[in-house]
């Protein structure tokens, strides 16, 4: 059904792909895994020449035994949606905030004149009839990719390409969303074309596997096999990137004695007008102790990481940092401030893109007036943060750096001013799986050399698993269940604990 | 090269040539030609020889008056540009970054500002206020800053919204370092931008004011000089060298300034 002989992308002389051959028959599905900048997403919006003008394309795209590249325009416009249709990334900004999501669905039958029922297309994907009636922003994430996917299946073509599906979605919602997935294609014999970066989410729901590396197709072939015997080192690398729940070999945390306590949360409530983000928490962190603070989106975590950080009034409750109350205003919070450091999800985001690495690790030193030998300490925590040597990086902008040396810098910026506890929002999601045990090394590094101690916020129960020595599950503003990493993720007591750990897609 | 350079840099040339002739004019032109008693020509010469571009209703030389004039509309329009953008750039961080009551104070301010027709109360303002210069410098600034105001707040509020913002408070950074550092570097670019709009914009109000006799009546201007075509009948005499070149400066200048504006708005968007 689809073909690709020898495809290779140029963007100027830059080629993206190069020389990619693959076939997906109907009925088949095909996972399409690669890091940032392998040119996966640019193979797929090939498909339906859907790429920038700037882009040169060489070889060939069969599609039903006919060249995309060669096609009229107006061939292609019929091709469009109703032979291969997009399910897009982020369906947060692939539908139009001001429209009904019904309305939205029915676009390409009207453009296309195919018949067909809005009620019926969100019925396939288990969405209530009533929902066509919906804005975007009143429903969820995952009901969101739902819409997204009745889109796509609205003309019924025959080939669905689904670029990362459920990337920004957390554990739950993204299980909920395979699998809705996995049975359409299953009940209407279509070829899916899935990328995405996530090997475990591929596994779940694609029977082959193509992994891409600069551009390059490395290893092509059954799912259970490349992930088991990888060939190519870099397949092997993607692979050992997520950790397997249970497995010894990727538990990297070190056995620690049980520590004096280092910050407590007694009792904390966080009010938004009427709703409560968080009700009642207990958490205690250790000296040198790394606590992952796992749930979904929506359960609070977020919430409570910065209201421990005096980022956010708590409407009843006390937090204790080193056996003192921590005060909400003027220099107790500052001087507090200084103890606790924060890392951020997006580290693209999270500098300044004005500012070069020196600035935005010497940010800290300046807020807290500390200008002496200001150069010595950037210098030591850059090269702290593991990039080496550190002039070569001082003088970059963000933009000039890549996920990881961003995150980085982050990092460095959070070690200038000699911390006892980082608060990581999410510190690896964002980031390529080669990158992310890099950073996930650099954090245990950490601890062990200065006593660092973290509290880890993630949706990602492996990361928990790798990471950390204590597992604090949250779930709508309440901690249901608390305890070592053992204890928590191999008997898990509480039921919410055990959904969770359902939901985690196996490779 | 691309094309917004290009204009960029014909708008560039415009104002420089503008810039030398309002610095130039007044130490190279005799004041006794731009009396109006001791001028020798006749009233209402059309072009010619002696007189580039004919005399006006007094017999003194348009181009004189032409050259005079730029100075005055050249400083009006960076001025009240400076005092519109100023205005409006404090507002608009203040309320964007504090938000509260304080915002929502400022916010009415703006609105009323911005609700009332700019052109009648700086007609107002300039009947009650003496006349000079200054006035109408006051009286454009002061209606013209409400849309600086609301453009930078939502700079300040989007920037805001950022993550690394939100880092430098983790940091301990107060208001003071959050502004310092985050708020007005990003806000000064689309600022700047702004002016240079602002100035095209003032120049016109000012040429307005004038030709309404708002103006300053010490001072030549090209507003003025329209103003007293008008008032003289350059059109029952069909002089159109008194109308067209100071009509046509304004333009000029004016473009200038916005096509200036729309290629430095391209140079300082920052890359990702």
């Amino acid at each position: 059904m689809l073909e690709l002989r020898n495809l290779s992308v140029h963007y100027g002389p830059k080629r993206v792909v190069s020389e990619v051959d693959l076939t997906l028959a109907p009925g088949q599905t095909l996972g399409l895994a690669g890091e940032s900048g392998s040119g996966k997403s640019t193979v797929a919006m090939s498909v339906l020449r859907l790429l920038p003008r700037t882009a040169r394309v060489e070889g060939e795209i069969l599609l039903d035994g006919d060249d995309v590249r060669t096609m009229s325009w107006g061939r292609l416009r019929a091709v469009r949606w109703a032979a291969a249709s997009i399910v897009f990334q982020g369906a947060m900004h692939s539908l139009n905030p001001v429209r009904r999501v019904g309305d939205q669905i029915a676009e390409p039958m009207r453009l296309h004149g195919t018949h067909g029922s809005v009620a019926e297309l969100l019925e396939q994907v288990e969405l209530p009839r009533e929902k066509a009636r919906a804005y975007p922003h009143e429903l969820s994430g995952g009901q969101r990719q739902r819409v997204m996917i009745a889109m796509a299946l609205a003309c019924g073509p025959r080939l669905v390409i689904a670029d990362e599906p459920t990337t920004a979605l957390d554990v739950v919602v993204q299980a909920q969303v395979l699998a809705v997935m996995k049975r359409l294609v299953a009940e209407q014999d279509l070829g899916l074309l899935m990328i995405s970066h996530d090997l475990s989410v591929l596994a779940e729901t694609c029977e082959d596997l193509a992994v891409m590396h600069r551009g390059e197709l490395v290893e092509r072939g059954r799912t259970r096999e490349v992930i088991a015997n990888p060939r190519h080192p870099h397949t092997a690398a993607l692979t050992a990137a997520f950790p397997v729940i249970g497995d010894p070999a990727h538990r990297w945390a070190e056995p620690a004695p049980e520590p004096e306590p280092l910050l407590q949360v007694r009792d904390l409530v966080v009010d938004y007008g009427r709703t409560r983000a968080v009700d009642g928490v207990d958490l205690t962190i250790g000296r040198g102790e790394i606590v992952a603070l796992v749930g979904q989106s929506g359960s609070g975590k977020t919430t409570l990481a910065r209201t421990i950080m005096g980022l956010r009034k708590p409407s009843s409750g006390r937090v204790i940092f080193d056996e003192a109350e921590v005060g909400r205003t003027g220099k107790a919070l500052k001087a507090f401030r200084r103890q606790v450091q924060l890392v951020l999800q997006d580290p693209s985001s999270a500098l300044n893109p004005r500012h070069t690495v020196f600035d935005a690790v010497a940010e800290g030193l300046r807020v807290h007036g500390l200008a002496d030998e200001q150069e010595a300490l950037v210098t030591a925590a850059v090269e702290r943060a593991e990039l080496r040597p550190a002039s070569l990086y001082l003088e970059s902008l963000p933009h000039e750096l890549s996920g990881g040396q961003q995150q980085r810098v982050v990092i460095a910026g959070a070690l200038v001013l000699q911390p006892r506890l980082l608060v990581a929002d999410e510190p690896v999601a964002s980031l390529d799986a080669s990158v992310r045990g890099e950073i996930v090394a650099l954090l245990l590094r950490l601890r062990r050399e200065l006593g660092l101690a973290s509290l880890i916020i993630t949706h990602d129960l492996g990361l928990a698993w790798q990471i950390a020595d204590r597992v604090a599950v949250m779930h709508q503003g309440k901690i249901v269940e608390q305890g070592t990493v053992d204890q928590v993720l191999l008997t898990p007591s509480h039921e919410y604990t055990r959904a969770l750990l359902r939901a985690v897609p196996q490779v | 090269m691309s094309r917004f350079d290009r204009s960029g840099l014909a708008g560039a040339a415009v104002l420089a040539a503008a810039a030398l002739v309002a610095v130039l004019a007044p130490l190279l032109i005799d004041a006794e030609s731009l009396d109006v008693t001791r001028v020798t020509a006749d009233a209402w010469q059309p072009p010619g020889a002696g007189h580039w571009l004919g005399t006006d209703h007094t017999g003194r030389s348009v181009a004189l008056l032409m050259a005079q004039g730029t100075g005055t509309s050249l400083f009006v329009g960076l001025t009240a540009a400076v005092l519109s953008v100023g205005i409006g750039t404090l507002v608009g961080i203040v309320s964007g970054h504090f938000g509260g009551l304080l915002a929502g104070a400022l916010l009415r301010v703006t609105d009323f500002f911005l609700v009332l027709p700019a052109l009648v109360l700086a007609i107002a303002l300039s009947t009650v206020l003496p006349r000079g210069l200054g006035t109408i410098v006051l009286a454009i600034g002061l209606t013209s800053w409400p849309s600086t105001a609301r453009m930078v707040r939502a700079q300040t509020l989007t920037i805001e919204a950022r993550p690394f913002v939100e880092r430098a408070r983790a940091l301990g950074g107060g208001h003071v370092h959050v502004i310092g550092r985050h708020v007005v570097p990003s806000v000064v670019p689309l600022v700047l931008v702004n002016a240079t709009l602002a100035v095209a914009s003032a120049i016109v109000a000012e040429s307005t004011l004038a030709f309404l006799g708002l103006g300053d009546p010490t001072r030549i201007s090209w507003g003025a000089m329209l103003h007293q075509a008008q008032l003289h009948g350059a059109v029952p005499q069909q002089a159109w060298w008194y109308l067209l070149p100071p009509g046509l400066a304004i333009v000029a200048v004016v473009l200038a300034f916005t096509l200036v504006g729309r290629a430095l708005e391209a140079v300082v968007t920052p890359r990702r």
